[in-house]
């Protein structure tokens, strides 16, 4: 991004107790960037977006936003974020329309104002027929409106969400992520973590982060071209030929970075170079083998290998 | 009043007013409380069931049998089973006293030697035991000083034996409860604790709702300030409390005749800095505790305690000279005295300044430090 950036987090570090949760992590959020920061459960996503959120003090390192620090709150950094939490933070006991204005009233909006916003939100949101109801009421999908709603009715200039597609049906997934690129294409700075490889490729930016740190960062588009490794899909001819694969697997070695089940057979992440050598090699030992299009989950996975003490997942 | 204040205080109004099982505890229980506890503790011991021995079979000892169990004290129920062992009835709970009249009462008491009466009494519950020891006492007193007189009316002549049995007698008025009833002491100082449990209590888990639930999170990123957090919750909670000790008053009126001697408007303001003391205490436990489960103990274990020092069951004097300071600490205490120095006495302002200037200082400290904590308290 060549504007300057809303949200700097800069060489976090933060353990709980003996378990480390963040090991450096570095990253910046511009204005109009919808930056995903994807990886696995206790890669520090959420501990991340806390310290974002000024929730959490990190033991090292810092968090700006707009240059302002979030654990300072008169500095008038909470008027500029926007936090939607991966736990229900609305009250479940108010109806929709009662934690509008509840929302609305903390960020001291003036009834014109908080009108009009609400109108909008609510018809984008598609919740305009269900003012009334309790949000205990609403299915995971509209509650996760609801709460996307009310952290935008101040128009802050980053909005956190953590895992917003967490526990949403399909449809409901496509439609907020619908929604994050209209917010991001107005200029807002967006961070969005989730733990579904797949929807990084919605993101303008996308880091993959791995026990506390990232690993890879950049365009999906580029990721995906940059991905110099090659996706096998690899089926033994009979259940009895799984053993022989095996074997054929442990014996080329390093150059396997991932290995995950699929179907009745394997899929193989596998560096570049060797890729031919190692597709030859399970043909030997009598397994069907068929090139596939890399994903982010493979990536992903080819980059944790490589990471000391990796083998993820 | 900023906007936030005022959005915190609507939205916590709304949740009370919702919350089916909260409005019968705020305004149910209350009055419940008042009225078993205004009737069940009752300090005042009548128609004790007694057992009596007469061993001297005599109109003299008859008499005194009759009339020891005349009044309200003693209710006689018969003879002892065994009059060589009277306490097997005390002890098989059949009676709470025994009164043993020795072999020979009558013949003593004409032939002007002493005579003994034994007064056996249920220790085990004190009260039993100091009431039938003072009635017994003034039964057989008045008594003997009729034996007495008949006896020197009989000897010399009226007159000379008032002048010559002249004693001092006591004679005690009580103030401001002077029927001894147990109710007018009991209802102030259950008032002072149903208050307590009320917003101690409600307090206390409101918050660590909050956080069980994730909301508080959401809240926190917002500007609200912490100050109008905390404010917004407890202004709620007193205004219900307020409701709660008009309304005891109302039924201790009403129900057990409590007074309201002194001025209603005194009354208030020591209920508002009453209240002001439990609800930062309950705020005090909850931003210490991580779920409701905890603040809840958390208030109880703090209240047990603070109950039994305040002075609302048995005087602070009875208690250990160690443990008398410790109810300098006790916002309960004070409240108790304003309450039955106004209601009972008519104390004024300056009767009460200590109790009211303790009571301001304790509230102002404890909000203050929950508020501290709170905000340094953000993860």
């Amino acid at each position: 991004m060549e504007s300057t950036p809303i949200a700097v987090v800069s060489g976090l570090k933060h353990h709980f107790g003996a378990t480390l949760a963040l090991n450096g992590m570095s990253f910046e959020v511009g204005p109009g960037q919808l930056y995903g920061l994807v990886g696995p459960d206790g890669a520090g996503k959420t501990t991340t977006v806390r310290a974002l959120a000024g929730l959490l003090e990190a033991n090292e390192g810092t968090v700006r936003i707009d240059g302002l620090d979030p654990l300072e709150p008169g500095s008038g950094v909470r008027e500029r974020l926007g936090y939607m939490p991966q736990r229900y933070g609305l009250y479940r006991d108010l109806s929709v329309d009662e934690n509008l204005q509840f929302f609305g009233d903390l960020f001291c909006l003036d009834r014109k104002t908080f009108n009009q916003r609400r109108e909008r939100l609510l018809g984008i949101t598609r919740l305009a027929a269900f003012g009334d109801r309790r949000a205990d009421a609403l299915s995971g999908g509209m509650y996760k409106k609801l709460a996307l709603a009310c952290a935008l009715l101040h128009q802050p200039s980053l909005l956190l969400l953590d895992e917003p597609t967490n526990g949403v049906d399909p449809v409901s997934r496509g439609e907020l992520w619908d929604l994050l690129a209209d917010f991001m294409s107005q200029g807002m700075a967006i961070l969005v973590t989730t733990s579904y490889m797949d929807e990084a490729a919605r993101c303008s930016m996308v880091g993959l982060a791995f026990r506390g740190r990232l690993v890879l960062e950049g365009r999906p588009a580029d990721l995906v071209a940059g991905f110099s490794d090659v996706v096998l899909r690899v089926e033994p001819a009979s259940p009895e030929g799984m053993e022989a694969l095996e074997s054929a697997l442990v014996q080329a070695g390093d150059v396997v970075e991932a290995v995950t089940p699929l179907g009745s057979g394997l899929r193989i992440v596998v560096q570049g170079g060797e890729a031919d050598r190692v597709a030859a090699d399970l043909e030997a030992a009598g397994a069907n083998v068929r090139r596939l299009t890399p994903g982010f989950e493979d990536l992903f996975l080819s980059r944790a290998a490589r990471e000391p003490g990796g083998e993820a997942t | 009043m900023t906007p936030g204040l005022m959005a915190v205080m609507r939205k916590e109004i709304r949740q009370v007013s919702r919350d089916r099982r909260m409005m019968p505890m705020l305004i149910i229980a209350p009055v419940m409380q008042l009225i078993i506890f205004g009737f069940a503790v009752d300090f005042e011991v009548e128609h004790l069931k007694t057992v009596t021995c007469d061993l001297d079979g005599t109109t003299e000892s008859r008499e005194l049998l009759r009339r020891m169990t005349a009044d309200q004290s003693f209710l006689d129920i018969g003879p002892a089973t065994d009059c060589l062992r009277p306490h097997e009835d005390i002890r098989s709970n059949r009676a709470e006293v025994a009164v043993v009249v020795p072999r020979g009462y009558a013949t003593d008491l004409l032939s002007g030697h002493h005579v003994a009466i034994q007064i056996l009494a249920d220790g085990s519950n004190p009260l039993y035991g100091r009431f039938a020891r003072e009635s017994a006492t003034a039964a057989i007193e008045a008594i003997s000083a009729g034996v007495m007189r008949e006896r020197l009316e009989l000897a010399r002549g009226l007159t000379q034996v008032e002048r010559t049995i002249a004693r001092p007698l006591p004679q005690v008025r009580v103030f401001y409860n002077p029927r001894m009833k147990s109710a007018l002491f009991m209802v102030p100082g259950v008032a002072a604790m149903i208050l307590l449990i009320v917003t101690t209590i409600v307090m206390a888990m409101n918050l660590a709702r909050e956080r069980e639930l994730g909301t508080l999170e959401q809240v926190i990123v917002t500007p609200l300030r912490a100050w109008e957090l905390i404010l917004g919750k407890v202004l709620p909670f007193v205004i219900i409390g307020c409701f709660d000790v008009l309304l005891v008053l109302t039924v201790g009126a009403w129900v057990f005749d409590v007074p309201v001697r002194g001025s209603l408007l005194l009354l208030a303001l020591g209920t508002l800095l009453y209240i002001l003391s439990t609800v930062g205490l309950g705020l005090f436990l909850s931003v210490a505790a991580k779920t409701q489960q905890q603040a809840f103990l958390a208030a109880f274990s703090v209240m047990m305690p603070g109950i039994l020092l305040s002075g609302v069951m048995t005087p602070i004097e009875n208690m250990p000279r160690w443990l008398q300071p410790l109810t300098y600490l006790n916002p309960i205490r004070y409240y108790v005295e304003i309450l039955r120095g106004i209601l009972l006495k008519g104390a004024s302002l300056s009767d009460l300044s200590f109790d009211f200037a303790a009571l301001a200082v304790f509230g102002v400290v404890i909000l203050i430090a929950a508020g501290l904590r709170f905000s340094k308290r953000v993860d």
